[in-house]
């Protein structure tokens, strides 16, 4: 990204200083944090030990990375406003319903992830199909982040050699994911964070400082015709990105509710909660912080357009501005807010992927084939060993994935196939008990396969990508065939599902009374 | 090459389905997009509050108002009907 090279002229020696400290600090404290871990559950779900709000900070500064800081503003700056609509519409509801409706049943359940969840509600295969399938894209993104951190990063602004940093961040990330898992992984989120706060906020401010403040700045953006900028919901055949319908039901209803729910680096952390209200709150107080993040990254996209404008590309609105608006130190602290937003999704990819490949894929293959299930301490190793294995190979093929972009594409494309059907069997298999194994399978293999086909099939819609018109309609067509598969298939036996259905818990009397008595 | 053969075969089945819903929501008055967006964050707040005190706060570690997450969850959208009612 030749953007980011733009900063690398003004980082002074106070600032270098910072990002060394920052480097040095995180591998302390994630070590610290290896002294609690005995077992399988200390590893991978913290030991059900977490807070709300170290819960809530995790989720929020593992699911933005780096490029978010520069990709948003840089949508901000090319389209307007109506990029925001990913952290606002796109989280929150979403959030909120994962909250309520999805974590207390995984919590509940002692599952350590969503395949494994699914694997209880409908079968073998569903399980592993979905494992499969993350097992897979996170480990790619894992080698991707690796290859960005060294190559778009680190060597663009401090120079330093590639593979050198792609090893170093090897030891830091994996030393303390190794020792430290889940819980090291959290703690050090919550440090990542602050830091992504104060640098993000610093642009915000001084941006806002410079331009004269917020109505300065609309009044500037309309005089110079960029009116639409500051338009959140944009026409259904807008030739802009993001049209309202696809905003509100593509993103809204289907694929933020998907990513919540089913995304494994999100709800392992309410997996490990103390309690079931540490779960649900810490997934709402993640919602209220991610409302924050556009104001950190759209604004200043906003504010690049009055104070900078005529830029060819829109990612070079954020390293124009930190050249622009912040002193030295300030820099350094930007830069390490963007290199901790990278850090954290490495990390966090690292110990989701090595907890889907224990549970769901070795776990399961050698329950299959040998009829052991894995006990907490051969978990343990077992998850080490991945977590070892993965960071290592991540590391040998980082250059090499990192230069095949198609790849991460086909990966992710595929990721983004699965997102419709795998909430249309997430939800009726939470909420209506009468889903069976064969409606959750068919609802899921035939969802993927209608989805792949409404992808290709060109011109069905005004969008050129119409990722998000897809996902919607290939959550509904999941529903309907999950729904007709179910009724035409011998319902499941109560012992299979209880405790696993929303209206078994909310309306058996048994439960209520546990329930009552729990509160009171 | 497989795009273009997708498309051939499935173009002609789906678009009789999708080109009426495209045309309606193209006409489709923007204020009610707004209504819409709004109506999904308020149903959202509306719903929490349907549902049992005792399941949404189960585990809470007291009773005080601020242990409610009904509450928390409509200070967390709150600033989001306003922002959507601003832009």
């Amino acid at each position: 990204m030749e953007a980011v090279r733009d900063v690398s002229t003004s980082l002074t020696g106070i600032d270098v200083t910072i990002v060394v400290m920052y480097m040095v600090g995180v591998f302390a404290l994630g070590t610290f944090f290896g002294r609690y871990v005995r077992n399988a559950g200390d590893f991978f779900v913290a030991g059900k030990a977490l807070p709300f709000w170290a819960i809530g900070m995790s989720i929020v500064v593992s699911d933005i990375g780096a490029m978010d800081f520069v990709g948003v503003a840089g949508s901000a700056y090319m389209h307007g406003i109506a990029v925001a609509n990913f952290d606002w519409i796109g989280s929150m509801p979403a959030m909120v319903f994962a909250a309520l409706i999805f974590v207390p049943y995984y919590w509940r359940s002692g599952v350590f992830t969503i395949p494994e969840f699914l694997g209880r509600r409908y079968n073998m295969a569903v399980q592993v199909i979905h494992g499969s399938i993350w097992g897979v894209f996170l480990f790619t993104m894992l080698s991707l982040m690796l290859w960005v951190t060294a190559d778009k990063l680190v060597y663009t602004v401090l120079g330093w050699n590639k593979y050198f940093t792609v090893w170093l961040m090897v030891f830091i990330t994996g030393v303390y994911t190794f020792t430290g898992g889940l819980s090291a992984v959290v703690m050090v989120d919550v440090v990542q964070l602050i830091i992504m706060f104060v640098g993000g906020i610093a642009l915000l401010v001084l941006s806002m400082w410079e331009i004269g403040g917020w109505g300065a700045m609309c009044d500037k953006l309309t005089a110079a015709g960029h009116s639409e900028h500051l338009t959140i919901l944009l026409p259904h055949n807008t030739d802009l990105p993001y049209p309202w319908t696809g905003i509100v039901f593509g993103l809204g209803i289907v694929l933020a509710i998907a990513y919540m729910s089913g995304n494994q680096a999100v709800v392992q952390r309410t997996l490990g909660a103390r309690s079931e209200w540490d779960a649900k709150s810490g997934m709402l107080f993640g919602g209220f912080l991610k409302s924050f993040i556009p104001l950190m990254v759209a604004i200043p996209g906003l504010a690049a357009l009055v104070l900078v404008p005529g830029l060819e590309e829109g990612d070079r609105a954020v390293p124009a501005m930190i050249r622009l608006l912040l002193p030295p130190g300030l820099r350094g602290l930007m830069f390490v807010a963007l290199f901790a937003a990278l850090i954290s999704s490495v990390d966090s990819a690292l110990n989701s992927a090595s907890t889907i490949w224990t549970t769901d894929i070795f776990g399961r293959l050698r329950q299959l084939f040998t009829g052991k299930v894995l006990d907490g301490h051969q978990a343990l190793v077992v998850g080490r060993f991945f977590t070892f294995g993965f960071i290592v190979l991540a590391g040998i093929l980082a250059p090499w994935i990192g230069a095949q972009e198609s790849i991460y594409v086909f990966i992710q494309t595929l990721l983004s196939f699965f997102q419709g059907p795998t909430l249309a069997i997430l939800l009726l298999g939470v909420c209506w008990r009468r889903t069976t194994r064969w409606g959750g399978l068919a609802g899921l293999v035939l969802g993927v396969g209608f989805t792949f086909v409404l992808y290709n099939t060109k011109g069905l819609f005004p969008s050129d990508d119409p990722f998000l018109f897809v996902a919607w309609w290939s959550f509904v067509f999941s529903l309907v065939v999950t729904v007709v598969v179910s009724l035409l298939t011998p319902s499941e036996p109560d012992e299979k599902i209880r405790g696993l259905v929303w209206g078994q818990v909310m309306q058996d009397g048994e439960i209520q009374r546990v329930l009552q008595k729990r509160v009171s | 090459m497989m795009q273009e053969t997708i498309t051939r075969i499935f173009f002609p089945i789906f678009d009789p389905v999708f080109s009426p819903i495209n045309d309606w929501l193209s006409s489709f008055y923007m204020p009610w997009a707004r209504i819409v967006t709004l109506a999904l964050f308020v149903g959202t707040m509306l719903w929490v509050y349907s549902l049992k005190k005792e399941y949404v706060n189960l585990d809470a570690p007291g009773k005080r108002f601020w242990y409610d997450l009904r509450l928390w969850t409509v200070i967390a959208m709150l600033p989001h009907v306003i922002v959507y009612l601003y832009f």
